[in-house]
């Protein structure tokens, strides 16, 4: 295995925030709305990270011990969602009801296509318990996930890929789709791709933001009270 | 300079606040979000304003993608397992939300629909 010097490690942070940078410049340059959703700064950070360290023989163990101050920050971070929260609340307030039935709606139709999946591919339960609570955001991912029996590991870097697949496509989808309301665009993005979808419905209007971290927030709470009782019943009621 | 300190304190004592609750009472609720709850609760209560807030959680916000990429180079540590079951992880990945996307937005829009037509 390549060794990197030790000393060298310290470097990841500021090369991850560097990256990240220089690409979202790269990214706010693209005119065409499908080359920005391609070019999405998040995507391709970690491509490039994830190919040097396959590349060089790197260590995963090493990069996420010296990247952690990242990971914790990501903490403040979903406590200042209260803010855009805040500003477009008296919009949501009206509408608290539903909401929730429709992020319900939403949290089990993901369980549940998630499960047939695994039914129609024949995956070991390991895996299919990995698959059933990725419409969320990570910590809860990770909680329910290994309360399920599943590889937690796994179910957090698809939820990664799941909010980045929102991020990139999901307003294509809507624009397909013609569905053109704030509402129904936030609370969609926040209850399928909870925080990177939160985070670009942020960047696509500040309505669709805050109408994504209620249904995020809302998602993560409601998560974690049905995903356990329904996917054993799935398994117990369809195996 | 204090803007700064004021606005990361109110952040970091929710935080702190929702991780000590957390922990007393043995929940699984993400500390996090719970956070966010109380600093919401502050907000429309008037005990937080939003210009005390803003100094920090402005910056915080735009740069919060930033925060995920570590976990997200995290899928190279299954590699194996993904080559092995790549067509149900894709399916998994694209069928999944696009679902979810499509069936939450539609529902939404036909009960916003037909509450504005009552």
């Amino acid at each position: 295995m390549t060794e990197l010097k030790p000393d060298l490690w310290w470097l990841c942070v500021p090369i991850i925030i560097a990256l990240f940078l220089l690409l979202r410049a790269f990214n706010t340059r693209m005119e065409n709305s499908a080359l920005r959703s391609i070019t999405n700064p998040v995507f391709l950070s970690i491509a490039v990270i994830a190919l040097l360290l396959i590349n060089f023989n790197l260590p995963y163990s090493e990069f996420a011990h010296h990247s952690q101050l990242l990971s914790w920050l990501l903490e403040p971070a979903i406590v200042a969602l209260a803010l855009p929260l805040y500003q477009q609340f008296i919009h949501v307030r009206k509408n608290l009801l539903l909401i929730l039935g429709t992020c319900s709606l939403g949290i089990v139709n993901a369980t549940f296509v998630a499960f047939l999946l695994s039914v129609f591919f024949k995956v070991p339960s390991e895996l299919s318990a990995s698959v059933a609570a990725l419409s969320v955001t990570t910590p809860i991912s990770l909680i329910v996930t290994d309360s399920l029996g599943g590889i937690s590991s796994l179910a957090a870097a698809m939820v990664i890929f799941i909010g980045l697949l929102g991020a990139l496509f999901g307003f294509m989808l809507f624009r397909l789709v013609k569905i053109g309301s704030h509402e129904s665009q936030g609370v969609a993005m926040g209850t399928a791709c909870h925080a990177i979808g939160t985070a670009a419905a942020l960047a696509e209007h500040a309505k669709v933001g805050a109408f994504s971290s209620v249904a995020m927030a809302l998602s993560a709470l409601l998560t974690a009270i049905i995903v356990p009782l329904l996917y054993p019943f799935l398994v117990n009621s369809l195996l | 300079m204090m803007k700064y300190l004021l606005s990361s304190a109110i952040i970091l004592l929710c935080l702190a606040c929702a991780k000590l609750i957390m922990h007393f009472t043995g929940g699984s609720f993400p500390a996090p979000l719970l956070a966010m709850v109380i600093l919401l609760v502050l907000l429309l209560a008037g005990i937080v304003k939003e210009e005390h807030l803003k100094p920090c959680a402005s910056p915080i916000l735009n740069v919060m993608p930033i925060f995920f990429i570590p976990a997200g180079v995290g899928f190279i540590e299954h590699l194996n397992l993904i080559k092995s079951n790549w067509p149900f992880l894709m399916s998994v990945i694209f069928i999944v939300p696009a679902s979810t996307l499509l069936l939450v937005s539609s529902v939404m829009v036909f009960f916003k629909s037909r509450k504005n037509n009552d």
